[in-house]
């Protein structure tokens, strides 16, 4: 242990007051976040309860984007919590020459026990990003009997005649899952190993797979809804007006855009880019095969 | 607190034999698989669900070269297990031998960042985000080639389609340099000759291995739950709902790629029009030099009969410049690209076919 990194003892910091920005009212966290903290939990010592970390992202006036995150060396008994600064640094130096647009908007940790430590780190977080107002998230794994997998988020508040960095109250906040709709086959991607025994999933998958199983998957959608209708009809459930206005627009769209003229043309269009890019095919195929062969003769 | 601090850090390399507690044996049906001295060559490829997202999130932010990053894990048993990945920062804008340095710089802090947070450190390849099928290029393959002489088991490259993900479907594939590639790239001999000898065309360029993706128990439970909760709450907002892309009848993409292939086409054309060029001069110029070297047998001869010395032969070659061979690899690389594209053409053409029965089907109801 010869580079034993400074540590910055949060209780060591000075408790006077910081004119706060307007107070953030709503976080929404990219998946990526969460999963590095999963695998964050996943990698800890055996003598952890828990896992802290920085979140990465972006701030508006109320809300508060984490985009990313990375795991912070820490390190806490009873009294005292140590969060290893150096590292924290270095960390997101090596993160902002990557993507600039993400500072520091707080932190997280696993599990969902807000202690006095907590509130430590919350002033010490909101200390290296002041004036802003750190955020923090709590990642609940799910593991403990009795506690649900999720995610809250909070902001500090102080607490008290004179406020010291150890009291402090946690304002729930509102958090949603955001991502890019690109991203999305990323996730389904994921979510798809779900069902698989092994967790694994195999790439690539082919066009044709996909499509069968977003067919499959409309089907089954309206297997349900035709059961939930036939109840209704049949009296045993009470119709819902909301769902069967919803029924009604949804369905009532008709392919009627499709008629007999344009479906043709639009046919022989991809026919032919068909043909087209079999033709490419095979015509690279065969000039890399004749370059081999004009070097022969 | 110094001391408390050094308890909570992972000892670094800390001898086995000190933190030796009661290991289990290894059973001997594993035996080889811990065995390092045994090469084990990878067949397949595991990527992590954390790393996947994390590809999908650096390429959608997709800078014009491609986003590009280092994959980090081990391998056992034949199956390389990628658990991590970062992001290398974009070097388009500095010059080269600056940006090198720091991206050197960047690697070690970062490598070193995670052993420190126990992950793996050991780097196992990179990634890559295309558009479009098309990943044959020159960077790609000498980056790889870089690669493939520094690590073990020669590194994998794996990349992932920017483009089709867009429409349902997130496709990632891993590639190593076939053999016959770095041989020919060791000895930079890309010349007719060199391909010939070991009959390298742009689809054995690059091996395909198998690719699967693995999700941790912990992130497949937590998925689960996110999943499932909107099924249960009436606000769509923290959960995943169904997604239906791959429906999606439009064909827009399919322009591009056209416009892609006829690009490539025309850079293929100039590229073997130079080719040609050079062939021919090199012929034209090797004419040049038999003539030359037969007037001069002749004059030899003459004078041998007439009782003269004769005069050397082999200063007459270097009289003329021969220009040396062409190499070969950009017109293989350019036509790998067409090929990957017309591929991706048809495969969206094919479903856009099936696509279309099905709605003309169901309208027709």
């Amino acid at each position: 242990m010869s580079t034993v990194p400074t540590t910055a003892t949060v209780q060591d910091t000075s408790s006077h007051s910081i004119t706060h920005h307007a107070t953030p009212t709503k976080v929404t966290v990219h998946p990526v976040a969460l999963f590095s903290i999963l695998d964050h939990y996943l990698r800890r010592t055996n003598d952890q309860d828990r896992v802290i970390g920085t979140l990465l992202g972006t701030r508006t006036d109320s809300q508060v984007h984490v985009n990313s995150s990375f795991a912070v060396l820490h390190s806490e008994t009873k009294e005292l919590v140590a969060v290893d600064e150096d590292y924290l640094r270095t960390m997101y130096e090596l993160h902002h020459k990557v993507n600039q647009k993400d500072v520091i908007v707080g932190w997280y940790s696993t599990g969902s026990n807000l202690n006095t430590n907590s509130a430590l780190l919350q002033n010490f977080y909101t200390q290296e990003i002041a004036p802003h107002q750190a955020i923090h998230i709590s990642l609940n794994t799910g593991l403990e009997e009795g506690q649900d997998a999720g995610v809250k988020a909070f902001v500090g508040s102080p607490v008290g005649v004179s406020s010291k960095p150890e009291n402090c109250v946690f304002v729930p906040l509102p958090v949603e899952l955001k991502f890019n709709e690109s991203e999305r086959s990323g996730i389904d991607l994921l979510t798809s190993t779900l069902s698989s025994p092994s967790s694994v999933a195999t790439q690539p998958t082919a066009d044709l797979e996909v499509l069968e199983q977003s067919i499959q998957s409309v089907s089954d959608m309206l297997d349900r809804v035709l059961t939930y209708v036939r109840s209704v009809l049949s009296g045993e459930v009470e119709g819902n007006q909301a769902v069967g206005r919803y029924l009604m627009d949804t369905l009532g769209a008709g392919a009627d855009d499709l008629e007999k003229s344009g479906f043709n043309a639009s046919l022989q269009d991809t026919l032919m880019v068909s043909y087209l890019a079999n033709l490419v095919r095979s015509q690279a195929e065969v000039s890399s095969r004749l370059a081999l062969a004009t070097a022969a003769s | 607190m110094a001391a408390a601090l050094a308890a909570s850090l992972p000892a670094p390399s800390a001898a086995p034999v000190v933190a030796a507690p009661t290991f289990a044996q290894i059973p001997s049906s594993m035996n080889h698989l811990v065995d390092v001295e045994i090469e084990i060559p990878v067949t397949s490829v595991q990527l992590d669900g954390m790393v996947i997202s994390k590809i999908v999130k650096h390429g959608r932010g997709g800078s014009a070269g491609g986003a590009c990053g280092l994959l980090v894990g081990l391998d056992l048993d034949g199956t390389l297990a990628v658990s991590n990945s970062f992001p290398l920062p974009n070097r388009a804008f500095d010059d080269d031998e600056k940006a090198s340095k720091s991206t050197t710089r960047y690697q070690a802090s970062m490598l070193r960042s995670l052993k420190e947070i126990q992950a793996d450190d050991s780097v196992v390849g990179f990634y890559q985000a295309i558009s479009l099928g098309a990943f044959y290029t020159q960077t790609l393959l000498e980056t790889h080639a870089v690669h493939q002489e520094r690590l073990r088991h020669g590194g994998i490259v794996v990349v992932h389609d920017v483009s089709p993900s867009a429409t349902g479907k997130a496709t990632f594939r891993a590639f190593r340099l076939s053999k016959a590639f770095m041989e020919l790239y060791k000895k930079s001999n890309f010349t007719t000759t060199g391909l010939m000898g070991t009959s390298l065309t742009f689809s054995s360029i690059l091996e395909e291995l198998p690719v699967t993706i693995r999700t941790n128990p912990l992130l497949s439970s937590f998925l689960g739950v996110m999943s499932q909760s909107d099924d249960t709450t009436e606000s769509s907002g923290s959960a995943l709902c169904p997604n239906f892309n791959s429906l999606n009848l439009s064909t827009a993409g399919t322009t591009k790629s056209l416009e892609r292939i006829i690009d490539s086409l025309d850079a293929y054309r100039n590229e073997e029009n130079n080719l040609a060029y050079i062939s021919r001069t090199i012929a034209r110029e090797k004419v040049k030099v038999d003539a030359a070297l037969q007037k001069r047998k002749d004059e030899n001869a003459t004078r041998v009969a007439q009782g003269m010395n004769p005069l050397p032969e082999d200063d007459v070659a270097r009289m003329f410049k021969v220009p040396p061979e062409p190499s070969r690899l950009e017109s293989l690389v350019l036509l790998g690209q067409i090929d990957a594209y017309a591929k991706g053409l048809e495969e969206t053409a094919g479903t856009s076919l099936v696509k279309m029965y099905a709605a003309k089907a169901s309208s027709a109801v």
